[in-house]
């Protein structure tokens, strides 16, 4: 089985025009049948690869190469085209752009039909491809009537179809809610059983669901590897620091491990499932009930805002049996109700396609509301006017570029201002305010969408608050971010909701909701079906199954070791579990400092 | 997609011609009907291709009457009005006055030219609705790279393009929300709506060129034109019938053509009226 399948040797790679190299000499082998997993920020070189690997590079994508990378010892580029791509096979992260045919049968086809696979071998073979990804009962249905995970998993079968040796899946499960993510992994493990001849490398940024198939782990700082690659948990255990470094999310267990072990817990070999750990640190516990403080409850993050002088005031957002639909189409929202008490930090979560968005967009009246009820700080939208209402509500969309209108930021961060006609002095003031409180001073002048992705989250979030608004809206901030951006922004939101703003933010990501958000709802083919404090929703597993949200990783290791609070719910985030190991609670946040960031 | 023109997803006659053969079918109509110039003519051609619509393509009427109206109420406004009152007779023609006040009048002869070219226009309009109403975008491409000697990579690229226009005019939606929520309203001065498209234009065109390398990226990683020839999937079949339909257009044409002429009622195609 050891048989060397690739091997990099001292591979590097420039794209024109860029300022430095992509890839530096790098060097590495993956054996026939393994699973490797490539780890690094952002723009560290994890895609790179695999356009070398498939030949895209330097064929389809032009770039500068030295070095090479051998394919069962065959140098990559001395292979033909057609012969190289029917070896990788490649699996993207955006569903919408990576098909170009109208079916199913016929996306499945198109790579058949490439390599002049005969018309009459091709059947069979979809129906294989389709059958191994669990689509061959869709194999006529139109693409664009699938689903996100249903659209990954044609991705997958596309690629199968080809019979590849390798497949590389780049961020596969970026774009999925986290049921689908892990209904991805699952089907990649059986696939794994049943093919052990496949090598799979693989980038992913949320590891949990998917370590336990991970053969080796190679770690990229920007285009080099500063050690071969290593099975996962001595990766984890030896370079753990300089992964914290690069904003790398590790397992959730495994950060947890990891952490105790810092503050001096004897945890021999960290662990990476929720079985590893429970094993681990099962002798280790010191009490496995305790009073949940009054710190405890408040989670003990930045976000500490006394709520009993928010019940005297109107709730910021009062949502009452709103219904919705878009043109004659099915219900998207039935009866919805929900309310966001003033200076609140309120998540709204639930499976793709439940209605979230439809939801928050009736939120600041784009869309024309239907049979019930809005009030924003107490007033009935359909009172309001387009400006009153923005000058109450910031609604951040999903894609910040969708909201840009002007051509430089410090333009951008006055334009509503502007508009409403306030004097060059206050405009001035408040841009430059802006500017420093978002990080975003010494790129005032540079055109919105030529920022980085962190910064243009923090900018659109910056031109939802010139206003004063009090109430802020926020689609998927943390969407498409490493770890270290996606924190600060939380901080950043937090501060806000210190200063009184109260915050909305739709998310699919579960840890961010346990680490920030006090109150939850859960949003269900258009109807609520919880609403209230975030331990509480974590508490009720049969709630989490029917809003396609997994349980986190972290509570599932507290119900195996037996740990909870009195009250029943279950510790949060990583610093309330160091009571419960008979350690002080950390001062400081677990997340990486906010300061660094800003760069 | 629910503009004017869109494919009507169903089983019919039409439905399961070759799309190649169909647009051949489809040219001919169109030249005869051009070639016309009397009222007469695209009169007979209109109702027929109506008839054809509802029996052999088994689209409902109802969904034509929309783009038909429209262009009832281009030409009716455009075409006729301006003939009636601006028609210019042959040299040595002479022509009947309906109504005059001062410089303007209204012919018999721009009326007839007016309404002719009307009924001209409503005759393409529906060969065109015929042909894209019955016609799977995806098949028509492929029949004019297995039949007409397409280039395939130009096909596909076409092909791509369908796809997406869907997911662009979401966006687009998308980000007049998003600017509505900034505070720009919709601008009605001729300068405001320049600003304004470029507002519009610069998100949806960074993320068009992000999602069409991303795709391109995607073909070329499944071996898209590694090879000069590739086979197909899905073959676009020619048959006997294919071949009846272009030839039964052909004849029912020329005898319409011809009767028409024996009635004296055609003009054009050098055939001059009797006066």
């Amino acid at each position: 089985m050891d048989e060397v399948h690739i091997e990099a040797r001292n591979l590097s790679v420039r794209y024109p025009r860029a300022t430095g190299w992509a890839l530096r000499h790098l060097s590495f082998t993956v054996v026939r049948g393994e699973t490797l997993l490539l780890l690094g920020p952002s723009g560290s070189g994890k895609s790179t690869i695999g356009l070398c690997l498939a030949g895209l590079i330097p064929n389809s994508v032009p770039a500068r190469t030295e070095g090479c990378i051998l394919l069962d010892g065959r140098d990559a580029a001395d292979m033909p085209v057609g012969e190289r791509t029917a070896t990788v096979g490649m699996v993207f992260q955006d569903p919408e752009a990576q098909f170009c045919m109208l079916t199913v049968e016929d996306e499945v086809a198109f790579g058949l039909e490439n390599l002049t696979v005969p018309r009459q071998e091709m059947d069979g073979r979809i129906g294989e491809a389709l059958s191994l990804v669990g689509l061959k009962h869709r194999r006529r249905e139109r693409v664009d009537r699938l689903s996100g995970g249903q659209k990954q998993r044609l991705a997958l079968a596309c690629a199968l179809a080809m019979r590849p040796a390798t497949l590389f899946l780049d961020e596969p499960t970026s774009n999925l809610d986290p049921a689908t993510r892990y209904g991805f992994f699952q089907l990649l493990k059986a696939l794994r059983r049943r093919q052990p001849e496949l090598t799979i490398i693989i980038v992913e940024h949320i590891l949990d669901d998917l370590i336990g198939m991970v053969d080796r782990v190679l770690v990229l700082d920007d285009g080099k590897a500063s050690s071969p690659a290593e099975e996962p948990a001595r990766v984890f255990d030896r370079r753990g620091h300089a992964l914290d470094e690069m904003g790398i999310w590790l397992p959730q267990v495994t950060a947890l491990a990891r952490k105790l072990r810092l503050a001096g817990l004897a945890v021999a070999r960290l662990p990476l499932t929720v079985e590893e750990a429970a094993a681990a640190l099962q002798h280790l516990v010191a009490r496995r009930t305790i009073e949940r403080g009054d710190d405890v409850h408040r989670r003990g993050t930045a976000c500490r805002v006394p709520t009993t002088q928010s019940s005297s005031r109107p709730p910021a957002i009062s949502v009452r049996d709103l219904s919705f639909r878009y043109g004659r189409g099915p219900l998207v929202l039935d009866k919805a109700s929900l309310e966001v008490p003033q200076g609140s930090f309120y998540s709204l979560v639930g499976p793709n396609g439940a209605g979230k968005t439809t939801l928050a967009s009736h939120l600041v009246g784009i869309l024309p509301p239907g049979p019930g009820q809005v009030r924003i700080l107490g007033d009935d939208i359909t009172e309001l006017t387009t400006a009153q209402i923005t000058d109450r509500v910031g609604y951040v969309f999903q894609n910040p570029e969708h909201q840009f209108v002007e051509l430089h930021v410090e333009d951008e961060l006055a334009y509503s201002l502007r508009i409403r006609q306030h004097s060059a002095a206050e405009v001035q003031a408040a841009v430059q305010r802006l500017l420093d409180d978002f990080g975003l001073a010494s790129h005032r002048r540079a055109n919105p969408f030529s920022l980085s992705q962190g910064q243009k989250r923090r900018l659109s979030v910056a031109t939802m608050l010139a206003l004063g608004q009090r109430v802020l809206v926020l689609d998927e901030p943390t969407f498409g971010q490493d770890r270290n951006t996606a924190h600060s922004l939380m901080a950043r939101l937090c501060a806000l909701q210190q200063s009184g703003v109260t915050i909305l933010a739709i998310t699919h990501d579960m840890q961010l909701v346990a680490d920030y958000a006090e109150q939850t709802a859960v949003l269900v083919e258009g109807q609520i079906c919880f609403s209230g404090p975030t331990p509480q929703l974590f508490a009720n597993r049969a709630l989490l199954r029917e809003a396609s949200l997994r349980p986190l990783p972290l509570h599932e290791l507290a119900r195996a070791l037996g740990i909870a609070y009195q009250d029943g719910t279950l510790p949060m985030s990583i610093r309330d579990w160091y009571p419960f190991f008979g350690l002080e609670r950390p001062v400081e946040p677990d997340a990486s400092p906010v300061s660094r960031s800003a760069t | 997609m629910n503009g004017l023109f869109s494919y009507y997803e169903t089983d019919s006659f039409l439905h399961r011609r070759n799309p190649s053969l169909k647009l051949l079918s489809l040219m001919v109509l169109m030249l005869a009907v051009t070639m016309a110039f009397d009222p007469w003519t695209p009169t007979v051609f209109f109702v027929g291709a109506l008839a054809v619509q509802c029996f052999l393509g088994r689209v409902p009427l109802r969904s034509l009457a929309r783009p038909l109206l429209f262009f009832f109420a281009l030409g009716a406004l455009g075409f006729v009005s301006s003939n009636a009152l601006f028609y210019a007779p042959p040299p040595g023609g002479s022509v009947a006055v309906l109504w005059q006040r001062g410089a303007l009048r209204v012919t018999v002869e721009g009326l007839r030219v007016g309404v002719s070219l009307t009924i001209r226009m409503m005759a393409i309009v529906v060969f065109s609705m015929i042909f894209v109403t019955t016609t799977d975008p995806t098949d028509l491409v492929l029949s004019l790279i297995q039949h007409a000697r397409f280039p395939f990579r130009l096909g596909y690229g076409i092909l791509v393009a369908y796809r997406f226009l869907p997911l662009w005019q979401t966006e687009l939606g998308i980000i007049r929300a998003a600017h509505r929520i900034r505070g720009v309203g919709e601008r009605t001065t001729l300068r405001g709506r320049w600003e304004q498209l470029r507002r519009y234009a610069v998100p949806l065109l960074a993320s068009a060129i992000r999602k069409s390398e991303r795709v391109a990226i995607a073909m070329d990683s499944k071996a898209f034109g590694a090879l000069p020839r590739r086979t197909y999937y899905r073959q676009v079949r020619v048959t006997w019938l294919d071949w009846a339909m272009l030839a039964g257009t052909i004849l029912t044409t020329v005898l319409i053509l011809l009767v028409l002429a024996r009635a004296g009622l055609l003009i054009g195609y050098g055939v001059v009226p009797e006066d």
